[in-house]
């Protein structure tokens, strides 16, 4: 079956250009050209779950921090470590365009986790007034800060998993070969650490009974 | 060969990485053996009305331990596995206990973190469950555990009501199906296009030649085998295989590790 003449024949360009635009598209999306950008915009969600996890943390402490005092104004020390860490940490900000740095991350990560090392040593102290552990809005104030952490868990984990998937896609065969000639400019982005303190064998002592 | 092999290599890497996990059986998995049959019938039952109502998957789980990992990553991932909650609504509560290990969970998927916060999580563990399980009760214990987790999500009337009408599954509306007819059209005229015109223009078209035809301002030549094209359209056998309705499974939704956890 012969079809020339029909189709070469009486077709303006723009039309033509439509047509070829038409079966190009999917073929492009077939070849895996919108695999990169895909990729990276759910790494940055990731990371944006991330930031919003760790916000919630940030909102919780000023009233964990009013709760304590109120019932354990001594542990002035403790109290402030715990401010100052939140200060610290809610200053270093990374934006999804940041990612691709590592030592932003990663001053980011330190923040952190000194936050999250000042509000072991305030719970722990917590441990020593009664009144104030069984009060209900410590009891409040707790459930919601160890669900944070969990959720802060769960985020860290989607967005490790979001830059490996990100990362490989940079690298592999075939979206190495888009990422050569058209996205030259994304970078593979960086990711948690484990952090050093965790690393550390817990110590036990069973002389001190703090 | 070698590709068989290779598939039946993925295909038993995926089962063994599967195999971590228990399999989703229905509403009330007891694989640690806990809940006595009476209690996980009228759990089952219950779990399954207050599905039909509010359309929210509430499943509870038992294991003999976590293996060594902690509850909330492994609840996570059961969660995540199993799919609980309808796609896109994410409201899936899952009742994780694993019994050697002394330690529960209640999973809350992202679209009922703010009906059953964090708070009655810790509250439903607590008062009512620790006590429970510390008698040594735990069907009921987790059946009551149920009935409040039921209670908090039903105290919202006017929220529930509005997600159960969001995924009811029965009502069709029937432009929905534009675009399956659309795709058929375009489909169909590109499939059957060139046999019908291989058909038609010898009858409708003009004869310039032995064996070429003129329709529609188109040339069509016939080869020596004839009209080969006419008996192509071999009919493929398509069986579509009804989904039974009487076997339970996830609706696609997920967690971001809202709940708590506690032991006793």
């Amino acid at each position: 079956m012969t079809a020339r003449g029909f189709l070469a024949g009486s077709i303006s360009s723009p039309v033509r250009a439509f047509l070829f635009l038409l079966v190009a598209a999917p073929l492009l999306a077939g070849c895996g050209y919108n695999t990169i950008p895909t990729n990276e915009e759910r790494a940055k969600a990731a990371w944006s779950e991330v930031l919003n996890q760790y916000q919630r943390r940030a909102d919780l402490i000023p009233n964990l921090v009013e709760t304590v005092n109120a019932f354990a104004a001594q542990e002035r020390e403790v109290l402030t470590a715990v401010v100052e860490a939140r200060a610290q940490a809610t200053s270093v900000q990374i934006s999804p365009e940041m990612l691709s740095n590592p030592e932003a991350l990663q001053a980011f990560q330190e923040g952190q986790a000194n936050l999250t090392g000042a509000l072991s040593r305030l719970l722990a102290v917590v441990e020593s007034y009664p009144d104030l552990k069984s009060s209900q809005n410590f009891l409040a104030l707790q459930a919601q800060l160890e669900g944070t952490e969990n959720r802060i868990a769960v985020a860290r984990r989607d967005y490790i998993e979001a830059v490996r998937v990100y990362n490989t896609s940079l690298r592999t065969f075939p979206s190495v070969i888009w990422a050569n000639l058209w996205f030259t400019g994304n970078e593979p982005f960086a990711t948690f650490t484990i952090d050093t303190d965790k690393m550390e064998v817990p110590k036990v002592d069973f002389n001190d009974n703090g | 060969m070698a590709a068989l092999a290779l598939l039946l290599l993925v295909a038993f890497a995926g089962s063994a990485l599967a195999q971590s996990l228990p399999t989703l059986t229905g509403r009330v998995v007891d694989n640690a053996g806990i809940i006595d049959p009476a209690s996980e019938t009228a759990l089952a039952a219950r779990l399954e009305a207050f599905e039909g109502k509010s359309s929210d998957q509430i499943v509870v789980a038992t294991i003999s331990n976590l293996g060594g990992e902690a509850i909330e990553p492994y609840a996570n991932r059961l969660f995540r596995a199993w799919g609980l909650g309808q796609a896109g609504e994410d409201n899936g509560i899952l009742l994780l206990v694993a019994v050697e290990d002394r330690r529960m969970r209640i999973e809350v998927g992202y679209g009922l973190e703010g009906t059953l916060t964090d708070l009655h999580a810790k509250l439903i563990i607590e008062n009512t469950m620790v006590p429970a399980f510390r008698a040594g009760d735990f069907s009921g214990g987790i059946s009551q555990a149920v009935e409040d987790i039921i209670l908090v999500l039903e105290g919202n009337a006017a929220e529930l009501e509005a997600r159960a009408e969001r995924n009811s599954e029965d009502e069709g509306v029937w432009w929905e199906i534009i675009p399956f007819v659309l795709f058929f059209a375009v489909w169909g005229s590109l499939f059957f296009g060139s046999i019908f015109f291989a058909i038609f223009a010898p009858i409708f078209g003009r004869k310039i030649a032995p064996g070429r035809y003129r329709w529609l301002g188109v040339n069509v030549s016939y080869g020596g085998s004839g009209s080969s094209s006419g008996s192509r359209s071999s009919s493929s056998g398509s069986s579509w295989s009804s989904s039974s309705s009487s076997s339970f499974s996830g609706g696609g939704g997920s967690s971001g590790g809202g709940g708590a956890s506690g032991s006793w």
